[in-house]
């Protein structure tokens, strides 16, 4: 009997004991998991929060319930429900202090363990996000691996279009959008970590994607009976692309920051440069006119064939920095039918290719550097290794010295594969005959 | 005379390289980063040089007197009053040493896991795995080390290997940190972090003699050495040494990051397995050689009836410091920077007199070795 | 008063230190191989000079090859023509008063010449010795030729008496060591320089039927039966050797069950057969029935939860460890051998490893040691990362699992209990179901049942999953015994996992690793190779080509390290009989 009463008396201390321990023990289903978090400038109150987190309703178990969503009434509409998510906004002084205002809402605990991006808008982007983004840095349940965008317009109207159109899956689809940058090249991936890193580091500052909601009231749609000429340039911003159709939300060109203000921007085709300089750049579609069929066009597929080789000299105490491209570059199409692969020619195209992105990289920079006054670049890492010690190197403040840097550029340029045709025939009766 | 079971070189290299280890996963790569920036990682290459010379300078102690340990050793050369307080005073630390390596672990695990527990209930989890090894002996502890070796190095490895996306190797420079006077100086005063080597010299018995003595204690701080030395490198190319001397844990924050791709990303949480055997593995040696080292001084054969009473002591170190902040300013700076002045400094007091005084060990220790 | 002072002294006793008496554990002394062999070598060469004996048995590799020194005695070389010698000789070889498997049968042939026939107990047809051998010998006075001078009555026997089909003569002490090992009866005159062996092999091989539990697909298809002899025969059906001895003890005060205990002298360390003897002849018990219940006799940690004796029901299995230097342990009325001692990683190996070849023995082995991680931690860490690691999961999952979770009333913890409590439940049933059914009730049960509670929206669907992969794991771990181990444990993990995530989870493998670290098997530390850290084993988790390892097994300490030449494929050594010079246009 006494060790009955002994097991009991040992169990009900362990109980006691063990209640404590699952206090952070929370089940799957007891949260909800923001997958999108935008902050804009607030009306009332510092900042205005908005955080999207995907509803549990449909799927489940196999056959019992259809498909969930299923038109979205007015009253969906009100209460943010937009393609299994919801969007909800909140004004408030901190993030966490909006997030923990919005419990008093929401039936669930947010989490952001799942935080897959962190939007700023424009506006709130001059003013400077550092205050909010230490607050992310600080707290254990953000993930610094999170991307950090800045908007163009509110993050509210931003993340409203956040939905997804070909599959049905939220967040695989932010990921997969996200993972675009290398296919396109026309902006860059910078996750929390990165971004954070820069907005403190001596060595360079910080970017950005760079993103927007486009109306699609720039696709004209009256043709004014003469033949447009040829644009080879893109020089986007978000929300500028002339399209129709598909998701509103654009990603495209970089914020620019110094510090951590935001300070400008790049278009698509400088960013395009820029990351080719950053070696973020992995592929892109490149059209260039050309030069001895002016109207015509010839694409190439871009992919850098070395790591850019970039090195920072010293004249006195201005900083001269080097910048090597190495690019390789695919024919994907010669509209002239011109016999541009022979052996001469093909030099020639190299040329054409070589001035074209030589001179684009150089306005980049010096657009960068001369407007915007901040070093994206992360050239600061190639200047400390002429600086012995930490002290120095602060001491001489490589950012102010950066704007009187003296940039040269030189490209490589190497059109190796001609695609699947090795030579081209020209189109043979073009021009009308028949009478 | 407690006994203490015999091991093997290389489980007593696994044993002592793992406890000097276990800091990366700790507060020190931040300390190390944020005194000398861009030169911790050959600055800890300076504290290894340091800790190797006053080891081999602990190695003639142990030399003159063949099959002693260091307790023994104390009570031949000062006398046997002085020699216990000595002793004591390495007892001491040692408890002071496994209280504040656990409030260290508590501190973190709540930071990045746990928020919410009751650090109690995390104390005491962890207290009872402790007795247990300490219970079953030093013995069990190697053996446990020489299990999870491998592991948890091929951990270290694989959270800096896959975290390679984020490394720029520009930015080791400028290259002198703050400056080679800072990181001389933080290298010698950080020799205290390899210090753990002395417990060697307190269980040379279980060890082949002087010769294994050298041989683990050598390979054991250069292993060491090794893994601070990339751990800090990586560091400090994922991180700059800016954001690196930010974090708490600089380790645990790189296993934060790493993102491959939408399923290889968050792995985290495998890092814990790792980090907490390898802090059991140095909470329960040092606490074991705090009773162990006790134990010699008094001539006491059996140390089992003392674990809970150090138990007790080490609970009460524990709960010592207010925070965070004031664990990170006296404990941990004591630990790491100071503690070789006591750890370092008394044995070769000790040498000094022997040698001044001509006392070494005769024909008898030599004889009891056998 | 006097219960009073008992009192106080039994609080006295709560708060004061008593000094225990220290326990002391047995283990396996070294025996220095190198020593050894230079004595050897050295007292090969004294020996000629002061024709010195050598007193230790060659140990079994050597046997076949050198074994010029041994059979330097008298009746090494020859036989001898005195019965006595011959007896004593034959005995001596087998060890015998030890070892009873050797049965020596003296007799008269023709009432005048003095005769014995030898064979091993067991491994003979009785009926034909008694009726073709014996009866033909001892009946058939007359046929025997009065006036044969001859001292050597064997040929005539051999020619006009034995009704054997087999019989010839053997004249080579080697060749007749073979012959009784074989099962086969030898035939002994006085006065006579050879034997007669007679073919009467007659093992018993009724009742061997395929392994139940160990079951393989290359490889032999015998199992242990309930019958000790047949048992002990099939083992030495394996391994044919003369040093390998087999001795009986009783165990139990009222039951007296009989135990046979067998190892090769000369090759096993001497220090692990005493011992296991000594715990044998130990046990104070009025019944011990099966190796079961002695298992738990006679194991080093009777607290443990892994096993740390080996049981199998595979003669193969039994005898190689045999020939690493283990013991067999075997129990009348027992289809088992329990080995001693063990490791964990042996443990983990199963015979079919060796049979096979070894890029597919060890993608196995690591199947095998992963599903062995799966039966072990799986639920725990499916607890612990939905409950307190949810950063783990990806996104897409994780919304997945909680939109399945979405109808489902308990929290994590309670379904991963309520589904291992079922799929336990199954498998207990299932063992009790009677015949064929069993089985597949057991299948269609797992899958009814693991249906019906996610359409009842009692559990998530990915738990089922995970109990499901969980199950399969465990039924791969080749060890009955280790399996239940694992499923003994998985409950603990699941536990501390609910309770500290993994946290709670790391303290638990610690915990675990610890306690398995510190048990032995007989003298053996239980984590062998690994902690304490051995010798190199070349079988270990990756398996080494079978001509690879060279070495038996190190924690045995055997008497021979070596188990093998170092080139143990002598024939790549040398050119083929039938060869021809390869040109460089040859393709």
């Amino acid at each position: 009997m006494l060790k009955v009463s002994k097991i009991i008396v040992l169990l009900i201390t362990f109980v006691y004991i063990l209640t404590g321990c699952t206090t952070d023990s929370k089940n799957i289903d007891d949260q909800a998991y923001a997958i999108m978090v935008g902050i804009d400038k607030g009306v009332e109150n510092k900042i205005r929060l908005t955080v999207q987190f995907p509803t549990y309703k449909g799927g489940g178990n196999g056959s019992s319930s259809g498909a969930g969503g299923g038109g979205g009434g007015s009253e969906e509409k009100e209460s943010g429900q937009i393609g299994g998510t919801v969007v909800t906004s909140i004004e408030c002084s901190t993030v966490l202090e909006g997030i923990n205002l919005l419990s008093t809402s929401t039936t669930r605990h947010i989490s952001l363990f799942h935080c897959k991006a962190i939007i700023f808008s424009e506006q709130l982007a001059y003013e400077g996000i550092n205050f909010y983004l230490s607050d992310f840095a600080r707290f254990r349940e953000t993930r610094r691996i999170a991307t950090i965008g800045v908007c163009r317009g509110k993050a509210e109207d931003y993340i409203m279009e956040n939905k997804t159109l070909i599959g049905e899956n939220i967040s695989k689809s932010i990921e997969l959008s996200f993972a675009q940058s290398k296919n396109s090249g026309l902006f860059p991936l910078v996750g929390f970590t990165n971004f954070y890193k820069s907005t403190i580091s001596p060595y360079s500052q910080a970017y950005s994607v760079y993103m927007g909601i486009n109306n699609f009231k720039k696709l004209e749609n009256e043709n004014k009976g003469q033949n447009p000429p040829l644009k080879t340039d893109e020089q986007y911003y978000p929300g500028e692309v002339p399209k129709k159709g598909n998701k509103k939300q654009e990603m495209i060109g970089t914020a620019v920051f110094n510090g951590d203000k935001l300070t400008g921007t790049l278009n698509a085709d400088e960013t395009r440069y820029f990351l080719m300089i950053v070696n973020e750049f992995k592929h892109g579609i490149l059209t260039v006119e050309d030069k001895k069929h002016p109207g015509m066009a010839i694409p190439f597929d871009l992919r850098p064939g070395r790591k850019s080789d970039i090195k920072v000299r010293f004249d006195k105490s201005t900083p001269v920095i080097d910048i090597n491209l190495n690019i390789e570059a695919d024919i994907v199409g010669i509209q002239s039918g011109m016999h541009y692969e022979s052996l001469d020619k093909i030099k020639e195209l190299n040329g054409l290719l070589k001035g074209c992105i030589e001179d684009e990289v150089r306005k980049t920079v010096e657009k960068v550097q001369k407007q915007m006054g901040t070093d994206i670049f992360g050239f600061g890492y190639y200047a400390a290794s002429k600086f012995l010690t930490i002290d120095d190197f602060e001491k001489y403040n490589w950012v102010s010295h950066f704007i009187d840097a003296k940039i040269n550029v030189s490209v490589y340029t190497n059109v190796r594969r001609t695609g699947l045709m090795a030579e081209s025939m020209p189109v043979r009766y073009r021009t009308k005959t028949a009478k | 005379m407690i006994k203490e079971g015999k091991f093997g070189t290389a489980e007593a290299t696994y044993l002592i390289t793992l406890v000097i280890a276990s800091k990366t996963f700790y507060t020190s790569i931040r300390v190390m980063i944020k005194n000398t920036g861009t030169a911790a990682w050959y600055m800890t290459l300076v504290s290894c040089l340091v800790s190797i010379i006053f080891f081999l300078l602990i190695s003639l102690v142990m030399k003159r007197f063949p099959g002693k340990n260091l307790v023994d050793i104390f009570q031949l050369v000062t006398g046997r009053f002085f020699g216990k307080i000595l002793t004591l005073v390495f007892s001491a630390y040692y408890v002071y040493y496994a209280g504040s390596s656990l409030r260290e672990f508590l501190e973190m695990i709540k930071a990045y896991n746990l928020p919410y527990t009751p650090p109690s209930l995390i104390i005491f989890a962890f207290m009872a795995v402790v007795i247990i090894l300490a219970y079953i002996g030093l013995e069990s502890i190697a053996r446990l080390a020489s299990v999870s070796f491998y592991p948890i190095f091929i951990g270290i490895a694989l959270i800096l290997f896959l975290a390679y996306p984020y490394y720029n190797v520009r930015a080791i420079f400028p290259i002198g940190g703050y400056g080679i006077e800072e990181t001389i100086k933080s290298g010698f005063f950080r020799s205290s972090a390899y210090d753990e080597v002395i417990i060697l010299a307190f269980i040379i018995n279980s060890i082949d003699g002087v010769k294994t003595f050298k041989k683990v204690g050598i390979y054991s701080i250069l292993i060491s050495g090794v893994a601070v030395v990339f751990t800090c490198l990586c560091n400090i190319m994922a991180f700059d040494y800016t954001m690196a001397s930010e974090n708490v844990s600089d380790l645990f924050q790189l296993a934060r990051v790493i993102y491959f791709s939408r399923f290889f990303q968050r792995i985290e949480s495998i890092f814990l397995f790792i980090w907490i055997i390898a802090s059991l593995i140095t909470v329960g040696l040092a606490f074991y050689i705090a009773i162990s080292i006790f134990c010699k001084a008094f001539k006491i054969s059996n140390h089992r009836p003392l674990i809970l009473q150090f138990a007790f002591l080490t609970f009460m170190v524990t709960l010592l410091p207010e925070g965070l902040i004031e664990l990170a300013k006296i404990n941990i700076v004591v630990m790491r920077e100071y503690s070789m002045i006591i750890i370092y400094g008394i044995p070769i007091l000790v040498l000094i007199i022997s040698v001044i005084f001509g006392k070494r060990g005769d024909r008898q220790c030599l004889k009891s070795v056998k | 008063m006097s219960k009073k002072k008992g009192f106080i002294k039994t609080l006295f006793s709560y708060i004061t230190y008593k000094e225990k008496k220290p326990v002391k554990q047995f283990y396996i002394p070294e025996t220095d191989n190198e020593d050894t062999k230079t004595e050897q070598e050295k007292n090969n060469t004294v020996k000629s000079q002061k024709n010195r004996r050598i007193k230790r048995p060659v140990p079994v590799s050597e046997s076949s090859k050198e074994n010029k020194p041994e059979y330097e005695k008298a009746d090494d070389e020859k036989i001898s023509i005195s019965i006595e010698e011959n007896i004593k000789y034959i005995k001596h070889k087998f060890n015998s008063p030890a070892n009873k498997d050797i049965v020596i049968r003296e007799l008269t042939v023709a009432k005048k010449y003095k005769a014995f026939i030898a064979y091993i107990d067991g491994m003979v047809d009785r009926i034909t010795i008694n009726n073709f051998i014996l009866r033909a010998l001892m009946v058939n006075d007359v046929k025997i030729d009065e006036d044969s001078d001859d001292k050597c009555m064997l040929d005539f026997i051999l020619s006009n008496i034995l009704q054997t089909n087999q019989a010839k003569k053997v004249d080579n002490p080697d060749e007749f060591m073979y012959e009784i090992l074989s099962g086969n009866t030898l035939l002994y005159v006085d006065g006579c320089d050879f034997y007669i062996s007679n073919e009467t092999k007659g093992f018993d091989k009724r009742g061997v039927e395929k392994p139940l539990i160990e079951g393989v697909v290359l490889g032999s298809q015998e199992a242990f039966n309930e019958n000790l002899r047949t048992n002990v025969t099939l083992i030495r059906k394996l391994i044919k050797n003369n040093n390998l001895t087999t001795e009986f003890i009783k165990v139990g005060n009222v039951n007296k069950q009989l135990c046979a205990v067998m190892s090769i002298k000369g090759l096993t360390n001497p220090a692990i057969v005493e011992e296991v003897k000594r715990r044998l002849k130990n046990i104070k018990s009025d019944m011990v029935l099966g190796d079961g219940i002695l298992e738990q006799f006679i194991e080093d940690n009777p607290y443990s939860i892994v096993p740390t004796i080996l049981s199998t029901e595979r003669p193969d299995r039994a005898a190689s460890h045999i020939l690493e230097g283990k013991v067999a342990i075997l129990v009348e009325g027992a289809p088992f051998a329990k080995i001693v001692p063990v490791t964990l990683p042996a443990l983990m190996h199963s015979p079919e490893d060796s049979y096979m070849r070894w890029p597919y023995g060890t993608l196995i082995r690591i199947i095998r040691f992963i599903a062995a991680f799966i039966a072990t931690l799986l639920p725990g860490l499916y607890v612990a990362i939905t409950n307190f690691h949810q950063e783990m999961i990806p996104t897409e999952l994780l919304i997945a699992i909680a939109k399945a979770k979405e109808n489902v009333p308990f929290p994590t913890i309670v379904e991963v209990v309520l589904m291992e409590l079922s799929f336990e439940l199954i498998r207990e049933a299932g063992i009790r179901i009677p015949g064929i059914i069993g089985n597949t009730l057991g299948i269609i049960g797992a899958l009814i049942l693991g249906q019906a509670a996610v359409q009842a929206n009692i559990v998530s669907p990915v738990l089922i999953i995970v109990v499901s992969v969980t199950g399969l794991g465990n039924f791969a771990i080749p060890n009955y015994s280790l399996a239940l181990a694992a499923r003994v444990s998985r409950f603990c993990f699941i536990i501390l996992g609910a309770l500290l995530g993994f946290y709670g989870i790391s303290i638990g493998i610690a915990l675990f690793a610890i306690l398995i670290t510190n048990i032995k098997s007989f003298g053996v530390p239980f984590f062998a190779p690994i902690a304490p850290k051995t010798k190199e084993s070349s079988d270990l988790f990756f398996k080494k080509p079978t001509w690879q390892q060279m070495y038996r097994p190190d924690y045995v300490n055997a008497l021979k390290q070596k188990r093998q030449a170092k080139i143990s494929r002598q024939w790549t050594e040398e050119e083929p009989k039938y060869s021809y010079e390869r040109d460089e246009e040859d393709d």
